[in-house]
């Protein structure tokens, strides 16, 4: 069983959650109360193919409604991909589409893959031989996006913890081999403990992820953008464009916004959460200094940053008084009031920048809004590069991943449980074998089949 | 060459026509030609030498970590190697007892003269097959296939298999420091000529290396210096059969200690002061070493913090005082060697029988093989052991009996038996050689399996026994008492969750010092079981009228449902790897024609034509979406098929 969010992504209206599988049907059952189906049928099992019912799902774990829903019934063969199907037409709220998933996603649905609605239809012979080809594209092309999109988001803090954990799993199954494979050179008891003490580590990393999403950074969806720049470099003006509100007081003395302001807009129907901060800059005054210190942590918290350039900006001042902070979040270098003029510093600058990890360059107006399209083109290439404008949606990019780290930290506690309860260290790798495959469906790395080869390359071990 | 060329030469005769044709008779050669001949092929085995039939040039030992699953599973599909370690065993352990039971590897010493006479007896007496002292100089095709092989003494044996198992043999040469011998191991005669015929074939080949440590005579010897290592006596035989037939172990004071000892110091500087003699190191020796089994002095370099390593002294008979340096090989000169042994704490005054050397021989490219261990390339041309790029006894063995069961297969016309790497290590064996080749001799490990838990030594039978009867290896008779060991585990596997016990105070007197809560209600016998520290054996307090049953069904009932959870979860693996190993990929495929798979998957596939798409999943450079393609590919293939 599989299922994906079928619309695209950002907020809309209504939402429609695909699922596919036989058995999916009396799956859902079990978690939508109906309100009123047709013709006067009591649940979800009942309805014949193409029949829908008005329900009402509740999380089990909290018995909180998620949501009231339209839930139509597909029979196998007489559906898309030929086996039994449900789409649930929900509100368009991203944490609703996302709670719904995660729910889909704990009852042991699996993400779908790139592509898999297709092939599976077409295994099923739900299309003609003709469209083969059309499908085999489809697969490499979304699992493409879907890689590169998980890459953008593996640049990130992501990434690092996940990279922590995963080493720290790998270093605990290469002390289980050492001990199982060349038990005259174990020194057993100091090697266990040295496994316990990883597998918590690897945990506890997975655990403050996990956490993460659920106190609703990101489970709300927004990108954090902030706009960063010296005093005066055109950073409100391009705020109230974006927004098209006035939220920071435009003047042309330095320093007139002095705090970040947060405002929430959406840029094409994508939710950002737009960070207006002072600039980065060394300054003496004490008003100005928090507006900075704030500034610094805007930036180091968001998602995004724009570094504004305004034309008369040498590069001499640029490296002086921005300071690009090396992160993983995704920089986009601004050519600011390219109305008043092109800076002449512009080669040196980019090749400055480059050096420094600047993602994109572009050249905007804030006063006639001139190619502040490219903005937007920007906000949007990054939303969609991290999975969203992908055909499955960055709901399920995001949700599948929360749903991957879930389950990877079930099975430390299982391994963990195994080695405490003297079950043996190769049960305790076999499960963590089990949550580093979870894990690797995030990072794109399958689990070492050459685990051997990786070990041993450590360790001074003959026969 | 071509027979019909062959024959032409001067100086042939037609010596015999058989089905199969084995080459060599080490441990891949022994089963193979046993398995062909019991599945009632005519069979020959070739070998060098008569006198060193299934000859141990190294360790003298069987078994061991990984190793004692493959003699298992050897055993249990009807092979003979179990058997005959059974018989010749001076001292036995069960390595790993203090962890899992998927990891407890069974050990034994051997007495190295009597394996190979027990080997050879036990072939002579088996029916069909032919032993033969010769040396194999070329493998004569006909019509693209296989057609028989040409002896040195001009005999032409026909044959619609063979079977090479040539082990270190082929092209090779000894190495002690600068002195270089063109020999095989052991100081037998090398075997010349096979691999310039399987290069004019398009077979391609590779060189390995490999080593083994010096024997001293144990007169010479001080023991008190050194740590003993006993046997245990609780171990079961190797050969399932012989467990069901009941046997006798035998008591620890019939078995032979082995024992251990450090490096020193002194050892460390001989071998530093003399690197610069050392063939590896001057570049003499070009061929690949194992990382697994490395020579003490590349143990040394390749790790330089470590002051000190572990050696075992090892018995290598009952009727000789040879005694075998394991973790001490070695290709400095002799003489080097000579001070190095004296180094070594107890070996003072050792006084050296056999020096030691690495040996360097030409090998056949494993991925140029089929799962069924027949080339890709020579129709009818199988191959088994060292020459397939492994290294050890047990991975020798493990190849040849498939190999063996591969080319009668073959001579029937029926389809080939596949171990896959779900079923056992003999399976992960053979496809990790053939799929991702190897640039070492290979060595098994328990962790190259991913179903370890699955594949334990405890259940060899119940995964290959069925195999092995099913190929015709297995007879009725020992099927039989296999059945009947099923019937018994599945039936007190079922008892044990359908009785119920109540609490009580012998319950609660077991089970506190355990750490357990006592339970307050009634609780099944194999809930039980599952809990903690809880064995089948400690609950016969409370399940006093049960029915003795042997050890060999009792352990594996306790072991199925202790782990019950975790195996659920391997199984679950195990099922969605079978999924994909049962799409088989033609093998004609065009993967030019395969519109959607990304170039380096297009070259790879093209490169090694996997079987099927669990093995197309292996390779590196095919991606999860490269099968998923192939899989709509397969679908759209068998559409326009059915048209």
């Amino acid at each position: 069983m599989f299922a994906a969010c079928s619309t695209p992504a950002g907020i809309s209206g209504i939402a429609v959650i695909r699922i596919s599988g036989n058995g999916c049907i009396e799956l859902l059952d079990s978690y939508v109360r109906t309100v009123r189906a047709a013709g006067g049928k009591k649940s979800l099992k009942e309805l014949s193919g193409y029949e829908s019912l008005y329900g009402i799902i509740n999380d089990p774990a909290t018995n909180e409604t998620i949501d009231d829903v339209m839930v139509t019934v597909f029979r196998s063969p007489h559906s898309y991909t030929g086996e039994d199907m449900a789409e649930i037409s929900c509100h368009g709220s991203l944490a609703v589409k996302q709670e719904l998933l995660r729910l889909l996603f704990s009852a042991g649905v699996e993400p779908a893959l790139p592509g898999q609605f297709s092939r599976t239809a077409f295994i099923n012979g739900k299309m003609t031989l003709d469209e083969a080809e059309a499908v085999m594209d489809v697969i490499n092309s979304d699992s493409s996006k879907a890689l590169r999109a998980g890459r953008k988001i593996m640049s990130g803090a992501l990434a690092r913890r996940i990279d922590t954990a995963e080493s720290a799993l790998y270093e605990a199954m290469a002390l289980i081999e050492m001990m199982v494979e060349f038990p005259e050179h174990d020194d057993t008891s100091v090697n266990e403990e040295k496994v316990k003490s990883l597998m918590k580590g690897a945990k506890d990393e997975l655990q403050k992820l996990s956490d993460s999403y659920s106190m609703g950074r990101l489970l709300s969806e927004r990108i954090k953008i902030a706009l960063i720049g010296i005093p005066n470099s055109g950073k409100s003006t391009l705020a109230n464009a974006l927004s098209g509100t006035d939220r920071s007081i435009v003047t042309d003395i330095p320093g007139t916004t002095r705090d970040a302001i947060e405002s929430n807009i959406a840029v094409r129907g994508i939710p950002v959460t737009l960070i207006d901060t002072a600039g980065i800059t060394s300054t003496d005054d004490v008003v100005e200094k928090i507006g900075v210190e704030r500034s610094r942590e805007a930036f180091s918290s968001s998602d995004m940053a724009f570094i504004l350039i305004p034309p008369e900006m040498t590069l001499e001042e640029m490296k002086d008084r921005i300071d690009i902070p090396e992160s993983g979040v995704y920089k986009v270098l601004v050519f600011s009031k390219s109305d008043i003029g092109d800076n002449p510093d512009e080669m040196r600058i980019t090749e400055y920048a480059g050096s420094k990890g600047i993602d994109k360059i572009i050249h905007v107006s804030g006063k006639d809004f001139s190619n502040i399209e490219e903005m937007e083109d920007a906000i949007e290439g990054f939303y969609n590069a991290s999975g969203s404008g992908s055909s499955e949606g960055l709901l399920i990019t995001n949700g599948r991943h929360m749903t991957l780290i879930e389950r990877a930290i079930g099975y430390i506690g299982m391994a963990q449980a195994a080695i405490n309860d003297g079950m043996g260290v190769e049960t305790c790798s076999s499960v963590l074998r089990s949550a580093l495959d979870e894990m690797g469906q995030i990072t794109g790395k399958t689990v070492s089949a050459d685990l051997a080869d990786t070990i041993f390359g450590r360790f001074c071990i003959g026969k | 060459m071509d027979i019909n060329k062959a024959l032409k030469e001067e100086h042939i005769y037609e010596a015999g026509t058989f089905d199969v044709a084995v080459i060599g008779a080490g441990h891949a050669g022994c089963e193979a030609a046993h398995a062909a001949a019991q599945l009632g092929l005519k069979t020959v085995l070739f070998t060098l030498h008569l006198d060193a039939v299934a000859n141990l040039p190294c360790n003298p030992s069987v078994g061991g970590t990984a190793k004692g699953q493959l003699v298992r599973e050897i055993d249990a599909l009807g092979g003979i190697m179990g058997k005959v370690a059974d018989r010749c065993a001076i001292q036995m352990r069960m390595l790993n007892r203090s962890k899992g039971p998927a990891v407890f590897s069974p050990r034994a010493q051997m007495d190295r003269a009597d394996y190979s006479v027990v080997m050879k007896e036990l072939l002579e007496n088996t029916p069909n097959l032919t032993l033969r002292q010769a040396h194999i100089k070329d493998i004569l095709t006909e019509n693209g296939a296989v057609a028989g092989v040409k002896t040195e003494a001009g005999g032409i044996y026909r044959a619609k298999a063979i079977v090479l198992s040539s082990g270190t043999y082929m092209e090779a040469r000894t190495i002690r420091g600068e002195v270089i011998v063109e020999s095989g191991p052991d100081g037998l005669p090398r075997s010349e000529g096979l691999s310039s015929c399987l290069k004019e074939e398009g077979i391609p080949l590779l060189r390995f290396k490999t080593g083994t440590p010096v024997r001293v005579n144990s007169r010479s010897v001080d023991f008190s210096a050194m740590e003993i290592q006993n046997g245990e006596d609780d171990i079961p035989p190797f050969s399932f059969d012989e467990e069901m037939k009941g046997y006798k172990v035998m008591p620890v004071s019939d078995q032979i200690p082995c024992h251990s000892i450090w490096t020193t110091e002194e050892t460390r500087q001989v071998i530093k002061d003399n690197m610069d003699r050392s063939p590896l190191y001057s570049g003499v020796i070009t061929g690949t070493g194992p990382r697994y089994c490395p020579s003490i002095e590349d143990k040394f370099m390749r790790f330089a913090d470590k002051e000190r390593h572990l050696i075992f002294v090892e018995p290598m008979g009952r009727r000789t005082n040879e005694l075998y340096l394991q973790g001490f090989s070695t290709s400095l000169p002799e003489e080097v060697q000579e001070k190095m042994v004296r180094s070594l704490p107890g070996l003072k005054d050792a006084v050296i029988q056999r020096s030691a050397y690495a040996i360097e021989y030409d090998l056949i490219d494993p991925t140029s093989l089929k799962l069924s261990l027949e080339s890709k390339i020579l129709s009818g041309l199988f191959s088994a052991g060292q020459v397939n790029g492994s290294s050890g006894y047990e991975e020798a063995a493990g190849q040849g009996i498939i190999a063996g069961i591969n080319a009668a297969m073959k001579v029937l016309g029926k389809d080939p038996v596949i171990i896959y790497r779900a079923d056992g290590y003999i399976g992960v064996l053979i496809d990790d050689l053939v799929t991702k080749g190897t640039n070492e001799p290979y060595r098994m490990m328990t962790s190259r399996a991913e179903y370890r838990l699955f594949l334990r030594q405890d259940n060899a039978d119940r995964r290959l026994t069925p195999i092995g009867y099913k190929a015709g290896l297995v007879d009725e008779e020992r099927y039989n008492r296999f059945c009947e060991k099923l019937k018994m585990i599945e039936d007190e596997t079922a008892r044990l969750g359908s009785t119920y016990v109540a609490p009580s105070d012998e319950l609660a007197s077991y089970l506190e010092p355990l750490g357990q809560t006592p339970p307050k209600s009634g609780v099944s016998l194999a809930e039980l079981i599952k809990r903690p520290g809880v064995t089948y054996e400690g609950l016969k307090i409370i399940d006093k009228d049960r029915e003795e049953l042997p050890d060999y069904v009792t352990k594996s009932v306790e072991v199925d449902l202790k782990y019950e959870g975790y195996l659920a979860l391997e199984m679950a693996k195990i099922e969605k790897f079978r999924q994909l190993e049962s799409k088989a990929l033609p093998s004609d495929i065009d993967y030019d024609d395969v519109k959607g798979l990304r170039i380096e998957a297009r070259q790879k596939l093209s490169k090694m034509r996997p079987e099927n798409i669990g093995r197309a999943s292996r390779i590196s450079g095919v991606s999860p979406a490269d099968c998923e393609v192939l899989l709509v590919y397969l679908e759209a293939l068998r559409r326009k098929n059915n048209e």
